[in-house]
Protein backbone atom coordinates (compact mmCIF):
# COMPACT_ATOMS: atom_id res chain seq x y z
CA UNK A 1 0.00 0.00 0.00
CA UNK A 2 1.02 3.51 -0.79
CA UNK A 3 1.63 5.76 2.18
CA UNK A 4 0.45 8.78 0.21
CA UNK A 5 -3.26 8.92 -0.55
CA UNK A 6 -4.89 11.74 -2.50
CA UNK A 7 -8.55 12.13 -3.30
CA UNK A 8 -11.71 14.15 -3.13
CA UNK A 9 -13.20 14.68 0.32
CA UNK A 10 -16.76 13.43 0.64
CA UNK A 11 -18.36 14.63 3.84
CA UNK A 12 -20.59 12.71 6.24
CA UNK A 13 -21.90 13.80 9.64
CA UNK A 14 -21.54 12.64 13.25
CA UNK A 15 -22.48 9.28 14.77
CA UNK A 16 -22.92 7.36 11.52
CA UNK A 17 -23.79 3.75 12.19
CA UNK A 18 -22.27 1.72 9.37
CA UNK A 19 -24.31 -1.37 10.31
CA UNK A 20 -27.47 0.48 9.33
CA UNK A 21 -25.93 2.54 6.53
CA UNK A 22 -23.39 0.31 4.91
CA UNK A 23 -24.23 -3.36 5.52
CA UNK A 24 -27.09 -5.75 4.89
CA UNK A 25 -27.92 -6.08 8.58
CA UNK A 26 -31.38 -4.74 7.86
CA UNK A 27 -31.44 -5.92 4.24
CA UNK A 28 -31.21 -9.69 4.61
CA UNK A 29 -30.29 -11.46 1.41
CA UNK A 30 -28.95 -8.33 -0.33
CA UNK A 31 -25.39 -8.64 -1.56
CA UNK A 32 -22.52 -6.19 -1.11
CA UNK A 33 -22.94 -4.80 -4.63
CA UNK A 34 -26.53 -3.80 -3.83
CA UNK A 35 -25.56 -2.28 -0.49
CA UNK A 36 -22.70 -0.35 -2.14
CA UNK A 37 -25.23 1.35 -4.42
CA UNK A 38 -27.35 2.49 -1.50
CA UNK A 39 -24.76 3.19 1.17
CA UNK A 40 -25.47 6.13 3.48
CA UNK A 41 -28.70 6.92 1.62
CA UNK A 42 -30.63 7.30 4.85
CA UNK A 43 -28.30 9.92 6.35
CA UNK A 44 -27.13 11.68 3.17
CA UNK A 45 -29.42 11.02 0.18
CA UNK A 46 -27.12 12.69 -2.38
CA UNK A 47 -23.92 11.06 -1.09
CA UNK A 48 -23.75 7.83 -3.02
CA UNK A 49 -24.79 9.35 -6.36
CA UNK A 50 -21.78 11.69 -6.21
CA UNK A 51 -19.31 9.19 -4.84
CA UNK A 52 -16.51 8.05 -7.16
CA UNK A 53 -13.88 5.38 -6.66
CA UNK A 54 -10.80 6.99 -5.13
CA UNK A 55 -12.78 9.46 -3.00
CA UNK A 56 -12.00 9.85 0.68
CA UNK A 57 -14.73 9.77 3.32
CA UNK A 58 -14.41 12.67 5.76
CA UNK A 59 -16.73 12.14 8.70
CA UNK A 60 -17.57 13.69 12.06
CA UNK A 61 -17.55 12.13 15.50
CA UNK A 62 -17.91 8.39 16.10
CA UNK A 63 -17.90 7.16 12.51
CA UNK A 64 -18.89 3.48 12.45
CA UNK A 65 -20.43 3.63 15.89
CA UNK A 66 -22.24 0.51 17.13
CA UNK A 67 -20.95 -1.24 14.08
CA UNK A 68 -19.41 -4.61 14.35
CA UNK A 69 -19.90 -6.04 10.88
CA UNK A 70 -16.78 -6.00 8.80
CA UNK A 71 -19.10 -6.27 5.83
CA UNK A 72 -19.32 -2.46 6.05
CA UNK A 73 -15.62 -2.25 5.14
CA UNK A 74 -16.06 -4.81 2.33
CA UNK A 75 -18.82 -2.60 0.96
CA UNK A 76 -16.59 0.49 1.18
CA UNK A 77 -13.91 -1.36 -0.79
CA UNK A 78 -16.52 -2.04 -3.48
CA UNK A 79 -17.41 1.65 -3.50
CA UNK A 80 -13.72 2.38 -3.98
CA UNK A 81 -13.26 4.35 -0.76
CA UNK A 82 -9.55 5.25 -0.69
CA UNK A 83 -9.39 6.16 2.99
CA UNK A 84 -11.47 7.53 5.86
CA UNK A 85 -10.61 10.59 7.90
CA UNK A 86 -12.86 11.05 10.89
CA UNK A 87 -12.93 13.01 14.12
CA UNK A 88 -13.24 9.64 15.91
CA UNK A 89 -14.29 6.06 15.14
CA UNK A 90 -16.42 3.37 16.73
CA UNK A 91 -14.02 0.87 18.28
CA UNK A 92 -15.00 -2.25 16.39
CA UNK A 93 -15.33 -0.42 13.10
CA UNK A 94 -11.79 0.91 13.44
CA UNK A 95 -10.51 -2.64 14.03
CA UNK A 96 -12.33 -3.80 10.95
CA UNK A 97 -10.77 -1.10 8.75
CA UNK A 98 -7.26 -2.25 9.72
CA UNK A 99 -8.11 -5.94 9.36
CA UNK A 100 -9.50 -5.30 5.90
CA UNK A 101 -6.81 -2.96 4.66
CA UNK A 102 -8.71 0.33 4.56
CA UNK A 103 -6.64 3.26 5.90
CA UNK A 104 -8.53 5.17 8.59
CA UNK A 105 -7.15 8.17 10.44
CA UNK A 106 -8.44 10.12 13.40
CA UNK A 107 -8.15 13.83 12.72
CA UNK A 108 -9.86 17.14 13.38
CA UNK A 109 -11.93 17.69 10.23
CA UNK A 110 -12.87 21.34 10.89
CA UNK A 111 -12.67 23.53 7.77
CA UNK A 112 -12.68 20.66 5.27
CA UNK A 113 -15.53 21.00 2.75
CA UNK A 114 -17.23 18.49 0.49
CA UNK A 115 -15.28 18.15 -2.74
CA UNK A 116 -11.96 19.44 -1.38
CA UNK A 117 -8.80 17.77 -2.67
CA UNK A 118 -7.33 16.12 0.40
CA UNK A 119 -3.99 14.42 0.90
CA UNK A 120 -3.04 11.89 3.55
CA UNK A 121 0.47 10.74 4.41
CA UNK A 122 0.23 7.60 6.54
CA UNK A 123 3.96 7.44 7.21
CA UNK A 124 4.29 10.92 8.67
CA UNK A 125 0.71 11.27 9.95
CA UNK A 126 -0.25 14.31 7.86
CA UNK A 127 -3.68 15.31 6.63
CA UNK A 128 -3.74 18.34 4.35
CA UNK A 129 -6.00 20.37 2.09
CA UNK A 130 -3.57 22.60 0.21
CA UNK A 131 -6.26 24.87 -1.29
CA UNK A 132 -7.38 25.86 2.19
CA UNK A 133 -3.97 25.97 3.82
CA UNK A 134 -4.97 23.09 6.12
CA UNK A 135 -2.14 20.88 7.30
CA UNK A 136 -2.74 18.75 10.38
CA UNK A 137 -0.44 16.30 12.06
CA UNK A 138 -2.00 13.25 13.70
CA UNK A 139 -0.36 10.41 15.62
CA UNK A 140 0.97 7.89 13.10
CA UNK A 141 -0.55 4.43 13.24
CA UNK A 142 1.70 2.04 15.19
CA UNK A 143 4.08 -0.02 13.01
CA UNK A 144 2.26 -3.30 13.82
CA UNK A 145 -0.94 -1.81 12.44
CA UNK A 146 0.73 -0.27 9.40
CA UNK A 147 2.27 -3.62 8.57
CA UNK A 148 -1.23 -5.17 8.44
CA UNK A 149 -2.53 -2.30 6.32
CA UNK A 150 0.46 -2.55 4.01
CA UNK A 151 -0.45 -6.16 3.20
CA UNK A 152 -4.05 -5.23 2.47
CA UNK A 153 -5.49 -6.66 5.68
CA UNK A 154 -5.02 -9.31 8.33
CA UNK A 155 -5.82 -12.36 6.18
CA UNK A 156 -3.22 -11.54 3.53
CA UNK A 157 -0.81 -10.43 6.26
CA UNK A 158 -1.04 -13.81 8.02
CA UNK A 159 -0.78 -15.71 4.75
CA UNK A 160 2.58 -14.01 4.34
CA UNK A 161 3.65 -13.80 8.01
CA UNK A 162 1.97 -16.69 9.87
CA UNK A 163 4.11 -15.92 12.94
CA UNK A 164 2.95 -12.27 13.00
CA UNK A 165 6.51 -11.11 12.40
CA UNK A 166 6.58 -8.74 9.45
CA UNK A 167 10.06 -8.91 7.96
CA UNK B 1 3.15 4.69 38.17
CA UNK B 2 1.29 1.37 38.46
CA UNK B 3 -0.83 -0.57 35.99
CA UNK B 4 -4.53 -1.18 35.37
CA UNK B 5 -6.07 -4.64 35.08
CA UNK B 6 -6.30 -4.29 31.28
CA UNK B 7 -2.64 -3.29 31.01
CA UNK B 8 -1.56 -6.22 33.18
CA UNK B 9 -3.64 -8.85 31.38
CA UNK B 10 -2.46 -7.69 27.96
CA UNK B 11 1.18 -7.50 29.11
CA UNK B 12 1.02 -11.02 30.52
CA UNK B 13 -0.31 -12.30 27.19
CA UNK B 14 2.14 -10.35 25.02
CA UNK B 15 5.38 -11.75 26.34
CA UNK B 16 5.45 -10.29 29.82
CA UNK B 17 7.04 -6.88 29.36
CA UNK B 18 4.96 -4.01 30.75
CA UNK B 19 2.58 -2.28 28.37
CA UNK B 20 0.77 1.04 28.64
CA UNK B 21 -2.53 2.35 27.33
CA UNK B 22 -2.09 3.29 23.68
CA UNK B 23 0.48 0.57 22.89
CA UNK B 24 -0.38 -1.97 20.22
CA UNK B 25 0.54 -5.56 21.09
CA UNK B 26 0.21 -9.00 19.55
CA UNK B 27 -1.07 -11.18 22.39
CA UNK B 28 -1.90 -14.84 23.05
CA UNK B 29 -5.65 -15.42 23.24
CA UNK B 30 -6.89 -18.03 25.73
CA UNK B 31 -10.25 -18.76 24.12
CA UNK B 32 -12.40 -17.42 21.28
CA UNK B 33 -16.07 -17.49 20.45
CA UNK B 34 -18.15 -17.00 17.33
CA UNK B 35 -21.94 -17.04 17.19
CA UNK B 36 -24.30 -17.83 14.37
CA UNK B 37 -24.96 -14.22 13.36
CA UNK B 38 -21.27 -13.83 12.45
CA UNK B 39 -20.23 -17.40 11.75
CA UNK B 40 -21.01 -17.10 8.04
CA UNK B 41 -18.41 -14.37 7.62
CA UNK B 42 -15.95 -15.85 10.16
CA UNK B 43 -15.94 -19.27 8.47
CA UNK B 44 -15.38 -17.62 5.09
CA UNK B 45 -12.32 -15.85 6.52
CA UNK B 46 -11.17 -19.09 8.19
CA UNK B 47 -11.46 -20.88 4.85
CA UNK B 48 -9.08 -18.34 3.33
CA UNK B 49 -6.52 -19.26 6.00
CA UNK B 50 -7.48 -22.93 6.03
CA UNK B 51 -4.57 -24.26 3.97
CA UNK B 52 -2.21 -23.73 6.87
CA UNK B 53 -4.55 -25.44 9.30
CA UNK B 54 -6.39 -24.01 12.26
CA UNK B 55 -4.67 -25.58 15.27
CA UNK B 56 -6.36 -23.22 17.74
CA UNK B 57 -9.91 -24.00 16.59
CA UNK B 58 -10.08 -26.37 19.57
CA UNK B 59 -10.01 -23.31 21.79
CA UNK B 60 -12.97 -21.74 20.01
CA UNK B 61 -16.65 -22.13 20.80
CA UNK B 62 -19.27 -21.94 18.04
CA UNK B 63 -22.66 -20.94 19.43
CA UNK B 64 -26.08 -21.05 17.77
CA UNK B 65 -27.98 -18.49 19.80
CA UNK B 66 -29.20 -15.61 17.67
CA UNK B 67 -31.09 -17.65 15.08
CA UNK B 68 -32.50 -19.88 17.72
CA UNK B 69 -34.50 -21.47 16.21
CA UNK B 70 -33.47 -20.52 12.65
CA UNK B 71 -36.22 -18.40 11.05
CA UNK B 72 -35.06 -18.88 7.45
CA UNK B 73 -33.08 -21.23 5.23
CA UNK B 74 -30.01 -18.97 5.20
CA UNK B 75 -29.71 -19.30 9.01
CA UNK B 76 -30.42 -23.03 8.97
CA UNK B 77 -27.65 -23.45 6.41
CA UNK B 78 -25.24 -21.40 8.54
CA UNK B 79 -26.03 -23.79 11.40
CA UNK B 80 -25.26 -26.76 9.18
CA UNK B 81 -21.95 -25.17 8.24
CA UNK B 82 -21.11 -24.54 11.92
CA UNK B 83 -21.85 -28.14 12.88
CA UNK B 84 -19.67 -29.43 10.06
CA UNK B 85 -16.82 -27.04 10.87
CA UNK B 86 -16.85 -28.00 14.56
CA UNK B 87 -16.80 -31.67 13.67
CA UNK B 88 -13.83 -31.28 11.37
CA UNK B 89 -11.79 -28.69 13.33
CA UNK B 90 -12.42 -29.83 16.90
CA UNK B 91 -14.08 -26.53 17.86
CA UNK B 92 -16.54 -26.66 20.76
CA UNK B 93 -20.15 -26.58 19.55
CA UNK B 94 -23.23 -25.20 21.31
CA UNK B 95 -26.36 -26.06 19.37
CA UNK B 96 -29.79 -24.39 19.25
CA UNK B 97 -31.29 -24.31 22.75
CA UNK B 98 -28.00 -24.59 24.64
CA UNK B 99 -27.95 -20.90 25.39
CA UNK B 100 -26.52 -17.47 24.66
CA UNK B 101 -22.81 -17.32 23.86
CA UNK B 102 -21.98 -15.08 26.84
CA UNK B 103 -23.66 -17.52 29.21
CA UNK B 104 -22.36 -20.80 27.82
CA UNK B 105 -18.77 -19.50 27.63
CA UNK B 106 -18.36 -19.15 31.41
CA UNK B 107 -20.74 -22.03 32.22
CA UNK B 108 -18.73 -24.30 29.94
CA UNK B 109 -15.58 -23.48 31.91
CA UNK B 110 -13.94 -21.88 28.87
CA UNK B 111 -12.56 -18.87 30.71
CA UNK B 112 -10.91 -18.07 34.00
CA UNK B 113 -9.60 -15.07 35.93
CA UNK B 114 -6.71 -13.33 34.18
CA UNK B 115 -7.65 -14.67 30.73
CA UNK B 116 -7.73 -12.85 27.42
CA UNK B 117 -10.88 -13.82 25.50
CA UNK B 118 -12.35 -12.61 22.21
CA UNK B 119 -15.79 -13.16 20.70
CA UNK B 120 -17.62 -11.97 17.59
CA UNK B 121 -19.98 -9.90 19.69
CA UNK B 122 -19.79 -6.57 21.51
CA UNK B 123 -21.19 -8.13 24.69
CA UNK B 124 -18.06 -10.29 25.00
CA UNK B 125 -17.18 -7.73 27.69
CA UNK B 126 -19.34 -9.93 29.97
CA UNK B 127 -16.31 -12.11 30.78
CA UNK B 128 -14.87 -9.21 32.76
CA UNK B 129 -17.22 -10.27 35.56
CA UNK B 130 -14.74 -13.12 36.08
CA UNK B 131 -11.65 -10.89 35.88
CA UNK B 132 -11.06 -11.99 32.27
CA UNK B 133 -10.46 -9.39 29.58
CA UNK B 134 -13.23 -10.19 27.12
CA UNK B 135 -13.67 -8.05 24.05
CA UNK B 136 -15.67 -7.99 20.83
CA UNK B 137 -14.01 -8.65 17.48
CA UNK B 138 -15.09 -9.75 13.98
CA UNK B 139 -14.78 -12.83 11.82
CA UNK B 140 -11.31 -12.04 10.48
CA UNK B 141 -10.05 -11.74 14.05
CA UNK B 142 -11.44 -15.09 15.14
CA UNK B 143 -10.07 -16.72 12.00
CA UNK B 144 -6.65 -15.28 12.87
CA UNK B 145 -6.93 -16.63 16.42
CA UNK B 146 -7.92 -20.10 15.19
CA UNK B 147 -4.85 -20.12 12.97
CA UNK B 148 -2.22 -18.52 15.22
CA UNK B 149 -3.64 -18.38 18.75
CA UNK B 150 -2.83 -14.66 18.72
CA UNK B 151 -4.37 -11.31 17.88
CA UNK B 152 -3.39 -7.64 17.81
CA UNK B 153 -4.81 -5.31 20.44
CA UNK B 154 -4.53 -1.64 21.29
CA UNK B 155 -4.11 -1.38 25.06
CA UNK B 156 -7.12 0.63 26.29
CA UNK B 157 -7.21 3.53 28.73
CA UNK B 158 -9.27 2.72 31.82
CA UNK B 159 -12.09 4.45 33.70
CA UNK B 160 -12.39 3.39 37.33
CA UNK B 161 -15.91 3.25 38.75
CA UNK B 162 -16.32 2.77 42.46
CA UNK B 163 -19.68 1.68 43.87
CA UNK B 164 -19.81 2.95 47.44
CA UNK B 165 -22.19 1.36 49.91
CA UNK B 166 -24.53 -1.41 48.77
CA UNK B 167 -27.51 -1.49 46.49
CA UNK B 168 -30.82 -1.43 48.39
CA UNK B 169 -33.13 -4.45 48.09
CA UNK B 170 -35.03 -4.24 44.82
CA UNK B 171 -32.16 -2.42 43.09
CA UNK B 172 -29.77 -4.40 40.88
CA UNK B 173 -26.68 -4.14 38.72
CA UNK B 174 -28.89 -3.20 35.75
CA UNK B 175 -29.90 -0.05 37.60
CA UNK B 176 -26.20 0.81 37.98
CA UNK B 177 -25.43 0.28 34.31
CA UNK B 178 -28.46 2.32 33.22
CA UNK B 179 -27.37 5.08 35.58
CA UNK B 180 -23.88 4.96 34.06
CA UNK B 181 -25.41 5.22 30.57
CA UNK B 182 -27.32 8.30 31.71
CA UNK B 183 -24.06 9.83 32.96
CA UNK B 184 -21.54 8.91 30.25
CA UNK B 185 -24.09 8.49 27.42
CA UNK B 186 -24.09 5.71 24.83
CA UNK B 187 -20.56 5.06 23.52
CA UNK B 188 -19.27 7.48 26.17
CA UNK B 189 -16.52 4.99 27.03
CA UNK B 190 -15.55 4.23 23.41
CA UNK B 191 -12.09 2.52 23.17
CA UNK B 192 -11.85 2.43 26.99
CA UNK B 193 -11.83 -0.30 29.58
CA UNK B 194 -13.90 0.07 32.73
CA UNK B 195 -12.91 -1.22 36.15
CA UNK B 196 -15.83 -1.66 38.54
CA UNK B 197 -14.81 -1.81 42.17
CA UNK B 198 -15.99 -1.05 45.71
CA UNK B 199 -18.27 -2.50 48.38
CA UNK B 200 -21.25 -2.34 46.03
CA UNK B 201 -19.54 -4.75 43.62
CA UNK B 202 -18.25 -7.03 46.38
CA UNK B 203 -21.82 -7.44 47.67
CA UNK B 204 -23.15 -8.52 44.28
CA UNK B 205 -23.70 -12.14 43.35
CA UNK B 206 -22.06 -13.46 40.17
CA UNK B 207 -25.26 -13.17 38.12
CA UNK B 208 -25.51 -9.47 38.89
CA UNK B 209 -21.79 -8.92 38.27
CA UNK B 210 -22.25 -10.41 34.80
CA UNK B 211 -24.97 -7.82 34.13
CA UNK B 212 -22.62 -5.08 35.32
CA UNK B 213 -19.87 -6.16 32.91
CA UNK B 214 -22.22 -7.06 30.05
CA UNK B 215 -24.03 -3.75 29.78
CA UNK B 216 -20.73 -1.86 29.46
CA UNK B 217 -21.03 -2.70 25.75
CA UNK B 218 -23.62 0.07 25.35
CA UNK B 219 -21.08 2.49 26.81
CA UNK B 220 -18.82 1.47 23.94
CA UNK B 221 -16.33 -0.11 26.34
CA UNK B 222 -13.65 -2.44 25.04
CA UNK B 223 -13.65 -4.34 28.33
CA UNK B 224 -15.31 -4.11 31.75
CA UNK B 225 -13.20 -5.66 34.46
CA UNK B 226 -13.96 -6.72 38.01
CA UNK B 227 -11.46 -8.14 40.47
CA UNK B 228 -11.75 -11.81 41.39
CA UNK B 229 -12.80 -12.58 44.98
CA UNK B 230 -13.86 -15.78 46.77
CA UNK B 231 -17.23 -15.75 45.02
CA UNK B 232 -15.50 -15.59 41.63
CA UNK B 233 -13.03 -18.33 42.46
CA UNK B 234 -15.78 -20.61 43.84
CA UNK B 235 -17.95 -20.05 40.76
CA UNK B 236 -15.07 -20.79 38.39
CA UNK B 237 -14.17 -23.94 40.30
CA UNK B 238 -17.80 -25.12 40.24
CA UNK B 239 -17.73 -24.76 36.44
CA UNK B 240 -14.39 -26.54 36.06
CA UNK B 241 -12.59 -23.51 34.66
CA UNK B 242 -8.79 -23.55 34.35
CA UNK B 243 -6.78 -22.40 37.39
CA UNK B 244 -7.56 -18.71 38.03
CA UNK B 245 -4.74 -16.16 37.71
CA UNK B 246 -6.43 -13.19 39.43
CA UNK B 247 -5.21 -9.76 38.35
CA UNK B 248 -5.62 -6.65 40.49
CA UNK B 249 -4.95 -3.04 39.55
CA UNK B 250 -2.09 -1.26 41.31
CA UNK B 251 -3.16 1.43 43.78
CA UNK B 252 -1.26 4.01 41.74
CA UNK B 253 -2.57 2.80 38.38
CA UNK B 254 -3.19 5.46 35.77
CA UNK B 255 -6.90 6.08 35.06
CA UNK B 256 -8.32 8.53 32.55
CA UNK B 257 -11.29 9.11 34.81
CA UNK B 258 -12.56 8.12 38.25
CA UNK B 259 -16.27 7.96 38.98
CA UNK B 260 -17.94 7.32 42.33
CA UNK B 261 -21.52 6.16 42.65
CA UNK B 262 -23.38 6.03 45.96
CA UNK B 263 -24.95 2.61 45.38
CA UNK B 264 -27.10 2.83 48.51
CA UNK B 265 -28.88 5.94 47.21
CA UNK B 266 -29.74 4.57 43.76
CA UNK B 267 -33.43 3.91 42.93
CA UNK B 268 -34.41 1.50 40.11
CA UNK B 269 -33.66 3.06 36.72
CA UNK B 270 -35.30 2.80 33.35
CA UNK B 271 -34.19 3.84 29.85
CA UNK B 272 -37.04 5.52 28.00
CA UNK B 273 -38.05 4.56 24.48
CA UNK B 274 -35.50 4.59 21.64
CA UNK B 275 -32.42 5.79 23.55
CA UNK B 276 -30.52 3.62 26.00
CA UNK B 277 -28.95 6.73 27.55
CA UNK B 278 -32.25 8.53 28.14
CA UNK B 279 -32.40 7.26 31.70
CA UNK B 280 -34.65 8.25 34.61
CA UNK B 281 -35.45 6.80 38.04
CA UNK B 282 -38.47 4.49 37.86
CA UNK B 283 -40.24 6.55 40.59
CA UNK B 284 -40.30 9.49 38.15
CA UNK B 285 -42.22 7.56 35.49
CA UNK B 286 -45.95 7.97 36.01
CA UNK B 287 -48.78 6.27 34.17
CA UNK B 288 -46.68 4.72 31.38
CA UNK B 289 -48.68 1.80 30.01
CA UNK B 290 -46.99 -1.35 28.67
CA UNK B 291 -48.19 -4.19 26.43
CA UNK B 292 -45.22 -6.54 26.45
CA UNK B 293 -42.82 -7.61 29.18
CA UNK B 294 -39.61 -9.45 28.26
CA UNK B 295 -37.17 -11.12 30.58
CA UNK B 296 -34.08 -12.67 29.09
CA UNK B 297 -30.99 -11.84 26.97
CA UNK B 298 -27.31 -11.94 27.88
CA UNK B 299 -27.88 -8.90 30.09
CA UNK B 300 -30.64 -10.23 32.36
CA UNK B 301 -31.67 -13.79 31.52
CA UNK B 302 -29.91 -15.50 34.42
CA UNK B 303 -31.26 -17.43 37.38
CA UNK B 304 -31.28 -14.42 39.73
CA UNK B 305 -33.27 -12.48 37.14
CA UNK B 306 -35.86 -15.24 36.90
CA UNK B 307 -35.94 -15.41 40.70
CA UNK B 308 -36.64 -11.67 40.88
CA UNK B 309 -39.57 -12.06 38.51
CA UNK B 310 -40.91 -15.10 40.36
CA UNK B 311 -40.71 -13.31 43.72
CA UNK B 312 -42.90 -10.55 42.34
CA UNK B 313 -45.36 -12.73 40.43
CA UNK B 314 -45.68 -15.63 42.88
CA UNK B 315 -49.41 -16.35 43.27
CA UNK B 316 -50.25 -13.33 41.10
CA UNK B 317 -51.44 -12.86 37.56
CA UNK B 318 -49.94 -10.38 35.10
CA UNK B 319 -52.19 -7.49 34.02
CA UNK B 320 -54.88 -8.14 31.46
CA UNK B 321 -53.70 -7.40 27.93
CA UNK B 322 -50.01 -7.80 28.76
CA UNK B 323 -47.96 -10.52 27.05
CA UNK B 324 -44.91 -11.69 28.98
CA UNK B 325 -42.05 -13.80 27.63
CA UNK B 326 -39.21 -15.29 29.64
CA UNK B 327 -36.15 -16.65 27.83
CA UNK B 328 -33.51 -18.24 30.08
CA UNK B 329 -29.98 -17.40 28.99
CA UNK B 330 -28.99 -21.07 28.92
CA UNK B 331 -30.26 -24.61 29.19
CA UNK B 332 -28.55 -24.87 32.61
CA UNK B 333 -30.47 -21.83 33.83
CA UNK B 334 -33.71 -23.24 32.46
CA UNK B 335 -33.11 -26.46 34.40
CA UNK B 336 -32.19 -24.64 37.61
CA UNK B 337 -35.30 -22.46 37.31
CA UNK B 338 -37.34 -25.60 36.81
CA UNK B 339 -35.85 -27.26 39.91
CA UNK B 340 -36.70 -24.19 41.97
CA UNK B 341 -40.30 -24.17 40.75
CA UNK B 342 -39.85 -20.77 39.09
CA UNK B 343 -41.12 -21.92 35.73
CA UNK B 344 -44.38 -23.06 37.29
CA UNK B 345 -44.78 -19.77 39.20
CA UNK B 346 -44.18 -17.61 36.13
CA UNK B 347 -46.21 -19.78 33.77
CA UNK B 348 -49.17 -19.69 36.16
CA UNK B 349 -48.77 -15.93 36.37
CA UNK B 350 -49.32 -15.74 32.61
CA UNK B 351 -45.77 -15.70 31.22
CA UNK B 352 -44.58 -18.03 28.48
CA UNK B 353 -41.13 -19.57 28.38
CA UNK B 354 -38.97 -19.91 25.32
CA UNK B 355 -36.03 -22.19 24.67
CA UNK B 356 -32.72 -20.71 25.85
CA UNK B 357 -31.05 -18.31 23.43
CA UNK B 358 -31.09 -14.66 22.46
CA UNK B 359 -34.86 -14.92 22.21
CA UNK B 360 -36.70 -11.64 21.78
CA UNK B 361 -33.64 -9.43 22.31
CA UNK B 362 -33.71 -8.39 18.71
CA UNK B 363 -36.15 -9.15 15.94
CA UNK B 364 -34.42 -12.10 14.29
CA UNK B 365 -36.65 -15.05 15.08
CA UNK B 366 -39.91 -13.15 14.61
CA UNK B 367 -41.22 -14.47 17.94
CA UNK B 368 -42.33 -11.06 19.07
CA UNK B 369 -43.83 -8.66 16.61
CA UNK B 370 -45.14 -5.55 18.30
CA UNK B 371 -48.12 -3.67 16.89
CA UNK B 372 -48.14 0.04 16.05
CA UNK B 373 -48.09 2.08 19.23
CA UNK B 374 -47.31 -0.92 21.46
CA UNK B 375 -44.93 -0.46 24.35
CA UNK B 376 -42.56 -3.19 25.53
CA UNK B 377 -40.54 -3.17 28.72
CA UNK B 378 -37.51 -5.38 28.43
CA UNK B 379 -34.58 -6.57 30.51
CA UNK B 380 -32.39 -6.42 27.37
CA UNK B 381 -29.53 -4.03 26.70
CA UNK B 382 -30.68 -1.97 23.72
CA UNK B 383 -33.89 -0.23 22.81
CA UNK B 384 -33.32 1.64 19.59
CA UNK B 385 -36.29 2.25 17.37
CA UNK B 386 -37.32 -0.87 15.54
CA UNK B 387 -35.14 -3.34 17.47
CA UNK B 388 -38.23 -5.51 17.85
CA UNK B 389 -39.13 -5.10 14.19
CA UNK B 390 -41.64 -2.24 14.32
CA UNK B 391 -40.37 1.31 14.48
CA UNK B 392 -43.85 2.50 15.38
CA UNK B 393 -43.58 0.77 18.76
CA UNK B 394 -41.51 1.57 21.85
CA UNK B 395 -39.04 -0.37 23.97
CA UNK B 396 -38.20 0.66 27.51
CA UNK B 397 -35.38 -1.06 29.39
CA UNK B 398 -35.08 -1.92 33.08
CA UNK B 399 -34.06 -4.67 35.50
CA UNK B 400 -35.92 -7.98 35.56
CA UNK B 401 -37.58 -6.87 38.78
CA UNK B 402 -38.85 -3.69 37.13
CA UNK B 403 -40.06 -5.68 34.11
CA UNK B 404 -41.95 -8.16 36.32
CA UNK B 405 -43.48 -5.41 38.47
CA UNK B 406 -44.60 -3.63 35.30
CA UNK B 407 -46.09 -6.83 33.89
CA UNK B 408 -48.06 -7.19 37.10
CA UNK B 409 -49.62 -3.74 37.02
CA UNK B 410 -49.59 -3.03 33.28
CA UNK B 411 -47.68 0.21 33.94
CA UNK B 412 -43.98 0.87 34.43
CA UNK B 413 -43.69 0.17 38.12
CA UNK B 414 -41.06 0.40 40.87
CA UNK B 415 -40.50 -3.20 41.97
CA UNK B 416 -40.20 -2.08 45.58
CA UNK B 417 -43.81 -0.97 45.53
CA UNK B 418 -45.40 -4.32 44.74
CA UNK B 419 -45.90 -7.26 47.03
CA UNK B 420 -42.91 -9.58 46.71
CA UNK B 421 -40.75 -6.78 45.40
CA UNK B 422 -39.15 -5.78 48.68
CA UNK B 423 -36.60 -8.59 49.14
CA UNK B 424 -36.61 -7.99 52.90
CA UNK B 425 -35.28 -11.46 53.58
CA UNK B 426 -32.25 -11.26 51.33
CA UNK B 427 -31.09 -10.22 47.91
CA UNK B 428 -32.71 -12.73 45.64
CA UNK B 429 -36.05 -14.37 46.43
S1 LIG C 1 -28.95 -11.69 23.92
FE1 LIG C 1 -29.13 -9.92 22.56
S2 LIG C 1 -27.37 -8.64 22.98
FE2 LIG C 1 -26.97 -10.65 23.88
S3 LIG C 1 -25.80 -11.76 22.33
FE3 LIG C 1 -27.96 -12.23 22.01
S4 LIG C 1 -28.74 -10.72 20.51
FE4 LIG C 1 -26.76 -9.98 21.32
Amino acid sequence: MNNLIKGRARLLGDNINTDTNCSSKYLPGKDNAYVAQHAFEKVAPAFIGNFKAGDIIVAGKNFGINSSREQAVHVMHLMGVAAIVSHSFGRQFFRNTINNGLPALECDIGGIADGDEIEIDLASGKVSVAARGIERTVPVLPPAVRAILAEGGLITFLQKYPDWKAA
Amino acid sequence: MGYTIAEKILAAHAGGSPVRAGDVVVADVDFAMMHDARAGNALKMAAKLGAKGLPFAKRTALVMDHYSPPPHIEAANTHKEMRAFAEQSGAVLYDVGDGICHQVMPEGGHLTAGDLIVGTDTHSVTYGAFNALGTGVEGTDVAAVMMTGKLWFRVPETIRIELKGKLKPGVWAKDVTLNMLGRLKAEGANYRALEYTGTGVAAMEIDDRMTLANHAAELGAKAALLEADEKTIAWLAAHKARTPKPVKADVDANYVERIEIDASALPPQVARQHNIDDVVGVPEVKGQRINFALIGTCTNGRLDDIRQAAAILNGQRIAKGVRMIVTPASREIYLAASREGLIEILTRAGASFEAAGCGTCVNVTGHLITGDGDVAISSANRNFKGRLGNDKSEIWVGSSATVAASALTGFITDPREVMGGKWVAGRAA
